[in-house]
């Protein structure tokens, strides 16, 4: 190619390609108010997220963008500079009243959910009192005490545990009846697939499910919660880098999240946990010669500290 | 000359012949090669091969055949019919290369520059004679490159035949005159006949030689400017006088090799994504930023915070 | 950031039929919103030879692959009513278009499944399970 203009930056839109759920924009009741996209606080990262309330702020839904670069749309007769994909996928807003939810638990107190759900970073967040899968769900998170004609809640992390275990289990289900690889066999983007292994076990599974679901809690959360579905603890926070760090360092591109950890077994394997559970049974069985070119995957450092 | 096989599609490259005479098969040939239409921005460009018995070069050249350039558009059909008249001991084969086919091969992420495309298009023709069964002893080529090398090229590539390549060898042996007379009879025709697959109503056929020096040439390239999609696929997108008038006239068009924005695709292959500037972890505040999970990078997902 | 501007309200229509679109996913950054000449330049120039779907845009060869939706959902296409005039204002968005399936194109290559826009497809299905409540 010749001389070519430098890339200008792209602005703000106005207009999108959006996969949506079809019951996200389904105008039943006439009174039901038009679908909203709010910004929320993510429970994960405690940032702003978008998300979707539709049929009266009765159902949530989230956002998320397919985003690769060097993209664009053709719409009919229109170009649309934009080449980002919005997913809109129902959510359970049990996971966005969590945070509220815990940071009212200081006082250990019983409190009405109106003076729960509170932000005036983001106010739309009163919009949850109005969502009855977050209402009728409570109790799974929270003890409930009814005074008269007020309801009132406290958080309880038991509950929460339990909840958010079946929410792993469901999820893990979901997993087996997919085809999404869940075990060493990651993508690579040279698109050579690693063949899809035979012995992907219960843990992987558990692991890339409580994954999933770890990004939609708090990190603490996300921490009990691999303790309570007694995941093997291998990794021990000096192995996490900062992303960028990590990814300067490994040549092939694992998006590894804390999945990789599972093949710093060398680690627990050396200082066993007292008692095996059945996945770490099945684990310490696993055949790792097949794992052998992950070691290829991690930083040079983290290599030296397996040794 | 029935150029249907190539209007059909003439996105692509096509090939036509003509019956290759009982004679061919029999006795000694010799075969020219040259090439129309190699400089002009518009339209395909064309590989001839005329073959005849060696014993008949003397036919052939009281046919009067001479340089295709030095002839009239006129000369040149009646010369092409005299041929077709000899079909008895002259035969003769075409390469059409579609305009879309230069620009998409020499464009390409690994490029195929046109002296590589105009070699393998002559060596597949001739391959195609001898396939044929044409007992094939001298062939005679025109170059506009280096001489000696493709000489050499083409003499490895086909063992037992005497290849000469000369600079002006279609005013030089009239067999190579002949394969120049059929190549330009054709391009002629394909490009007075363009049939634009492109929905443009009637379009202005006045585009001169299709030289880019040709002002006729230049007006009529910038009459049918389209700013997003440049020219129809009759336009060799590779000649800088195309890349020029959409540099300056067409709305900027990025691809991940461009060679401007490569440090970023290079930087994206090794994962140091270049999406991190469009990236969900922008720091809010001092939350500290968790990796997401593999699920979603490796789907390039992510969650957004405005629209 | 201005806190009034972080909702946007998608305005339905009132029963009347929505357009359908022709969509396609371009590899490549194109510096342009608004009209195009796609059905004149683009779609006619499409060729489709053993499932595989070939064309070129701006000289480039590009191969090519439809893509159907999951169950359950639809593309849309959102636009902008109008620009609000302060960040006190919602933003007002429109439907004003569907299309069931879009054509994604790779620069010379085939789309596989393994093409990332092609394995977040694998999304919806997955945010359903996730989001299905837990048993008692």
């Amino acid at each position: 190619m010749t001389t070519k203009k430098k890339r200008s930056a792209h602005t703000s839109n106005d207009s999108w390609v959006v996969i949506a759920a079809d019951s996200a924009l389904d105008k039943t009741k006439l009174d039901d108010g038009d679908p909203t996209f709010i910004r929320l606080r993510n429970p994960a990262t405690g940032a702003a997220s978008q998300y979707l309330f539709s049929r009266g702020d009765v159902r949530l839904y989230e956002v998320k963008a397919f985003v690769e670069d060097f993209h664009s749309w053709f719409i009919d007769q229109t170009v649309q500079r934009d080449g980002r994909l919005l997913y809109v996928t129902p959510m359970d807003p049990l996971f966005l009243l969590l945070p509220y939810l815990q940071s009212g638990a200081v006082e250990g107190k019983f409190q009405p959910l109106q003076q729960i759900v509170m932000d005036e970073d983001y106010p739309g967040c009163t919009r949850m009192l109005k969502c009855t899968q977050a209402l009728d769900t409570l109790q799974h998170v929270a003890d409930e005490k009814v005074v008269g004609s007020q309801k009132f809640h406290r958080y309880s992390q038991e509950k929460t545990m339990d909840w958010l275990k079946k929410k792993v289990l469901n999820t893990v289900s979901a997993l087996k009846k997919s085809d999404i690889s869940v075990g060493g066999g990651v993508k690579s983007t040279t698109y050579v697939r690693v063949k899809q292994e035979t012995d992907v076990t219960e843990e992987d599974y558990l692991r890339y499910a409580h994954g999933l679901i770890s990004e939609y809690i708090s990190e603490d959360l996300s921490k009990d919660l691999h303790k309570h579905l007694q995941l093997p603890e291998i990794s021990s926070p000096k192995e996490v880098e900062p992303p960028s760090k990590k990814r300067k360092l490994s040549d092939k591109p694992v998006e590894a999240g804390e999945d990789y950890t599972k093949f710093n077994s060398a680690d627990f394997a050396r200082k066993p946990p007292k008692k095996m559970t059945a996945a770490q049974k099945t684990l310490a069985k696993v055949d790792k010669t097949g794992m052998k070119s992950m070691s290829s995957f991690f930083s040079p450092k983290v290599k030296q500290e397996i040794k | 000359m029935d150029l249907r096989d190539f209007e059909a599609d003439n996105s692509v490259s096509c090939r036509l012949s003509s019956p290759v005479p009982d004679v061919c098969r029999t006795e000694d040939c010799c075969l020219g090669i040259d090439e129309a239409g190699r400089g002009p921005v518009l339209g395909p460009m064309v590989y001839g091969i005329c073959f005849c018995p060696v014993s008949r070069k003397e036919n052939l050249k009281n046919l009067k055949v001479a340089d295709s350039k030095t002839l009239s558009e006129a000369e040149r059909e009646n010369l092409f019919l005299k041929l077709d008249k000899a079909k008895g001991f002259v035969g003769w084969a075409l390469q059409i290369l579609s305009p879309n086919t230069i620009s998409t091969s020499m464009l390409q992420r690994v490029k195929y520059n046109l002296n590589a495309l105009s070699h393998d298009a002559a060596i597949g023709l001739v391959q195609y004679a001898l396939d044929c069964g044409v007992q094939l002893k001298e062939v005679f080529v025109d170059t506009v490159g280096p001489a000696e090398k493709y000489e050499e090229k083409l003499s490895q590539r086909f063992p037992g035949v005497k290849v000469t390549v000369r600079p002006k060898a279609d005013s030089l042996f009239p067999i190579v005159s002949a394969a120049s007379i059929c190549a330009k009879v054709a391009r002629d025709h394909a490009v007075k006949d363009w049939k634009f697959t492109e929905d443009l109503g009637r379009v202005d056929t006045d585009y001169g030689s299709g030289y880019p020096n040709d002002p006729k040439t230049k007006s009529w390239l910038l009459k049918y400017l389209d700013p997003v999609f440049g020219y129809p696929q009759f336009v060799r997108f590779s000649w800088s006088t195309a890349q020029t008038l959409l540099d300056s006239k067409a709305v900027p068009v990025h691809w991940d090799d461009d060679e401007e924005d490569g440090e970023k695709a290079a930087a994206r292959q090794n994962n140091t994504s270049v999406l991190s500037y469009f990236s969900r972890s922008k720091p809010a505040g001092n939350t500290h930023t968790r990796e997401t999970h593999r699920f979603f990078t490796e789907r390039r997902l992510q969650s957004i915070d405005t629209l | 950031m201005a806190m009034n501007s972080c909702v946007t309200v998608v305005q339905l229509g009132s029963g009347t039929q929505v357009h359908q679109s022709e969509v396609h996913l371009l590899p490549c950054d194109i510096e342009h919103d608004g009209a195009a000449q796609v059905a004149e330049f683009f779609t006619p120039t499409v060729k489709e030879r053993k499932h595989e779907k070939t064309v070129s845009f701006r000289g480039r060869g590009l191969k090519g692959q439809e893509v159907t939706h999951p169950q359950g959902y639809t593309g849309l296409v959102l636009k902008e009513v109008q620009k609000p005039s302060s960040d006190q204002e919602d933003r007002v968005v429109k439907v004003s278009s569907v299309f069931h399936n879009f054509t994604y194109w790779n620069l010379e290559t085939p789309p596989t499944s393994d093409d990332r826009v092609m394995m977040s497809m694998a999304w919806p299905k997955l945010a359903e399970m996730m989001r299905a409540p837990v048993e008692d």
